[in-house]
């Protein structure tokens, strides 16, 4: 990784993670306000299986892997 | 009195408040999780994939998740791919028509002027196991393990995270890693490196191993809207080089193929890559949207752009269109062929999946429940297109009249089947 990306790539992790760390924006989502955010629609990975099947077929696709997990396995598609 | 009237209201909205957080407790604030209680889930998908003029995969999956009355959960998948089929062998074009064959002996010929390709078949099964565990009220645990075996290739992997409820819950910390080693074992033993198919083989079999670590925190933002953000180092070591995949040997002067040399990798590779989530609740819609930053040593980059929007059309069915951009930059030993007569690079793939390439994804699903039966259906088609340079700068004589990144069109279905019971 060149020092500018290393830098660009630190600002935006230090960046984001104090905005989703902060706890001046969302104080007001009270546990009763949480009707829409229970749903199972609402997650951030809504079908994991199908979400799976996706990332088995990108991996075999593309050069590019990584994501929201650490699990799965190996295959020898790439 | 106004003192002892105004704290009526406020005693009672902490208890509905404490009450609130009792029910909601399971699913705050990441993501809403399964529902609560004890009971069993039955999750199953088959893919049905082709590609144009090349690869064919069928792979039915079944997830069987039981939860127990503490929280605890343990699932465990099954899937199996048949695949059949051929794909780019490496080699370049020719003005005559070309045949290969592949290590287990199938002759496959292309017209003049295609890439040649190799003709394959494969099936691969896979098991997972995933046991979850809450605990301290704020903590959830994930343990896993993974198998899976095809014709030349076994991969063993173990992975754990822990997600800590931060801040009222607002905030979900989700730390994790994973171990995988995996085995290559092609069918005639690991070639040599950029040999010319004379050397002898290496050995019957090389490691792969796999280390994955990540970093991911989400968070709600309003009622509506969920945010997150994932940071994921993979680190390969071991036998990365694709045995079957050739590079062509090209005349310097006329582009003509005068030879072959088997490809070769380097044996690390360290992959970084940050992903931005988001969920936003409309009225009665959902849209999703994400983007991925990715980079790793081989001087791949990429970009990944993804959005659904979900529309629900009733009190039982959606329907949720998808659009996907994808382009990534080439590895820095990737190219078309080799010329003849010059010295071999230290590394050389001509393989397309790790050029330079953009991809487009457009597809939708429809989810629906069939009145009087129990469990939520889903149906997904989308086609993928992946488009290169065809006619690089660099291409040598006759090779300038070919299309050296002929397009891939490639379609699947994918049909789900989920119930509770």
């Amino acid at each position: 990784m060149t020092r500018s990306e290393r830098r660009i790539l630190h600002a935006v992790l230090l960046l984001a993670v104090s905005g989703l760390a902060s706890g001046c924006a969302a104080t007001a989502v009270r546990p009763w306000d949480r009707d829409l955010l229970a749903q199972k629609k609402m997650r951030l990975v809504p079908n994991p299986m199908v979400d799976a099947v996706d990332q088995h077929i990108y991996f075999s696709k593309e050069g590019s892997t990584g994501g929201m997990d650490v699990g799965g396995g190996g295959c020898g598609c790439n | 009195m106004q003192l002892t009237a105004a704290s009526h209201p406020s005693a009672l909205r902490a208890r509905l408040g404490a009450a609130a957080c009792l029910l909601l407790a399971s699913g705050m604030p990441g993501a809403a999780r399964a529902d609560a209680g004890a009971g069993n889930q039955l999750d199953a998908t088959t893919l049905l994939y082709a590609e144009r003029n090349r690869t064919n995969v069928v792979e039915p999956a079944a997830r069987l998740t039981h939860t127990f009355a503490d929280g605890q959960s343990l699932s465990a998948q099954f899937e199996y791919d048949v695949i059949t089929g051929a794909s780019p062998s490496g080699g370049s074009p020719s003005g005559t028509p070309q045949t290969t064959t592949s290590a287990s002996g199938t002759v496959k010929t292309v017209s003049a002027g295609q890439v040649p390709l190799k003709d394959f078949k494969d099936s691969r099964y896979a098991a997972d196991l995933e046991w979850q565990k809450p605990f301290l009220r704020s903590f959830l645990s994930t343990l896993g393990g993974h198998f899976s075996r095809e014709k030349d290739y076994q991969s063993a992997g173990l992975n754990g995270k822990l997600s800590i409820d931060l801040m009222q819950r607002l905030t979900t910390l989700t730390l994790g890693g994973g171990v995988n080693r995996d085995r290559v074992f092609p069918v005639g033993g690991i070639p040599a490196g950029l040999s010319d198919g004379t050397a002898p083989p290496g050995p019957a079999a090389r490691s792969k191993d796999v280390t994955t670590a990540m970093v991911g925190l989400s968070r709600v933002v309003t009622r509506r809207w969920l945010v997150g953000l994932n940071a994921t180092r993979t680190l390969e070591r071991g036998y990365l080089t694709e045995p079957y995949k050739i590079l062509s040997l090209l005349d310097g002067t006329t582009g003509l193929i005068t030879g072959q040399r088997t490809e070769d990798r380097p044996e690390r590779r360290d992959r970084t890559s940050l992903l931005g989530s988001s969920v936003y609740h409309l009225t009665d819609d959902v849209l999703y949207l994400s983007y991925r930053w990715y980079r790793d040593d081989w001087r791949i980059r990429s970009h990944t752009i993804d959005a659904r929007y979900r529309h629900e059309l009733g009190n039982d069915d959606y329907l949720e269109p998808h659009l996907r951009l994808y382009s990534q930059t080439a590895a820095e030993f990737y190219r078309f062929s080799l010329v003849d007569g010059t010295p071999l690079p230290r590394y050389a793939s001509a393989d397309y999946r790790i050029g330079a390439l953009q991809s487009v994804t457009v597809g939708a699903t429809y989810g629906f429940r069939v009145p009087g039966h129990p469990g939520e259906w889903t149906v997904r088609a989308e086609y993928i297109g992946q488009f290169g340079k065809g006619h690089p700068a660099d291409a040598i004589g006759v090779q300038r009249d070919f299309d050296l990144f002929p397009q891939t069109d490639t379609g699947s279905l994918v049909v789900g089947y989920s119930i509770g019971f």
